[in-house]
């Protein structure tokens, strides 16, 4: 896991779910610029997947590596789910959900991040 | 505040719920499934309460999620255990902190979680309550009697 490519997931997945919250605000359902930004989350996921596979089986890493590994693929369904579940909305709770897969993975990469530097101590 | 005829368990607010309720159900069940694979015999209690929980908030993510009549009792069902579950393993994980010398999703009635999970189940109950009301007048007014055929899995 590098502290880089983390920051930068959790500012984009935080841009996403303060545009999907303005976009529930003035209730408007879900659009292409909210699977845009899904769309670029994942892919920034995904890179962090395999960045953190790596690093893993090459002995980096926390000692429980198998919670690490756990959030590392569990991630990555989020944005996904996110989108289809808020697709079938045609109202404001569609960016709603949104919100709610946006803050967990921002959530998910800061206890990600508190794993790692476990072992760095 | 939408008092949609059509309102189910999963539209509107309800498709928030489902959502929040998934993300329970992922983390509770990743959490289970390492705690359960690669550590069981260390606190097999706290796990096997991961593993149950993360049995009820699936069991209560699809039945909102479906919200038919049927569901709508599972999910009642769940969301009730939920609370309990959550108000039990809370209290017993302050009061005997040795018999949880691992966390669970419901420890310290969800501290871990920013105490969701104790919030999950009392949202989850209103708004079921909430959406029988306008369901009842959309559908049959004879909701008592009920012939759904596999009501037995409501017994959860």
């Amino acid at each position: 896991m590098t502290n880089a490519l983390a920051t930068v997931i959790i500012v984009v997945s935080l841009l996403a779910a303060a545009y999907s919250l303005w976009s529930a605000w003035r209730d408007k359902a879900m659009g292409v610029p909210h699977l845009v930004a899904l769309g670029v989350l994942e892919v920034l996921l995904i890179t962090q997947a395999v960045v953190g596979f790596v690093k893993v089986s090459g002995g980096e890493g926390p000692h429980s590596s198998a919670t690490f590994v756990g959030y590392l693929l569990a991630i990555l369904l989020i944005p996904p789910a996110g989108a289809g579940w808020g697709l079938l909305e045609r109202s404001r709770y569609g960016p709603g959900v949104i919100v709610v897969a946006c803050l967990a993975v921002a959530i998910m990469i800061v206890r990600m991040q508190q794993l790692w530097q476990g072992t760095n101590v | 505040m939408s008092d949609r005829a059509e309102a189910t368990t999963r539209s509107g607010p309800g498709r928030l719920l489902v959502a929040v309720y998934a993300l329970f159900a992922l983390a509770a069940g990743a959490r289970a499934g390492v705690q359960i694979g690669t550590k069981f015999s260390e606190a097999p209690v706290a796990y096997l309460l991961s593993a149950v929980a993360a049995v009820i908030y699936v069991l209560a993510t699809v039945a909102l999620a479906l919200g038919g009549r049927t569901s709508r009792r599972v999910a009642v069902a769940a969301c009730s255990v939920e609370l309990l579950g959550v108000l039990v393993v809370g209290t017993l994980s302050l009061a005997d902190a040795s018999a949880f010398p691992d966390a669970t999703v419901w420890s310290g009635f969800g501290r871990g979680y920013g105490y969701v999970p104790l919030v999950l189940p009392i949202v989850g109950l209103v708004w079921l309550w909430r959406t029988s009301r306008t369901d009842g007048q959309a559908s049959a007014p004879t909701a008592a009697k009920d012939t759904a055929p596999d009501t037995g899995s409501t017994s959860a």
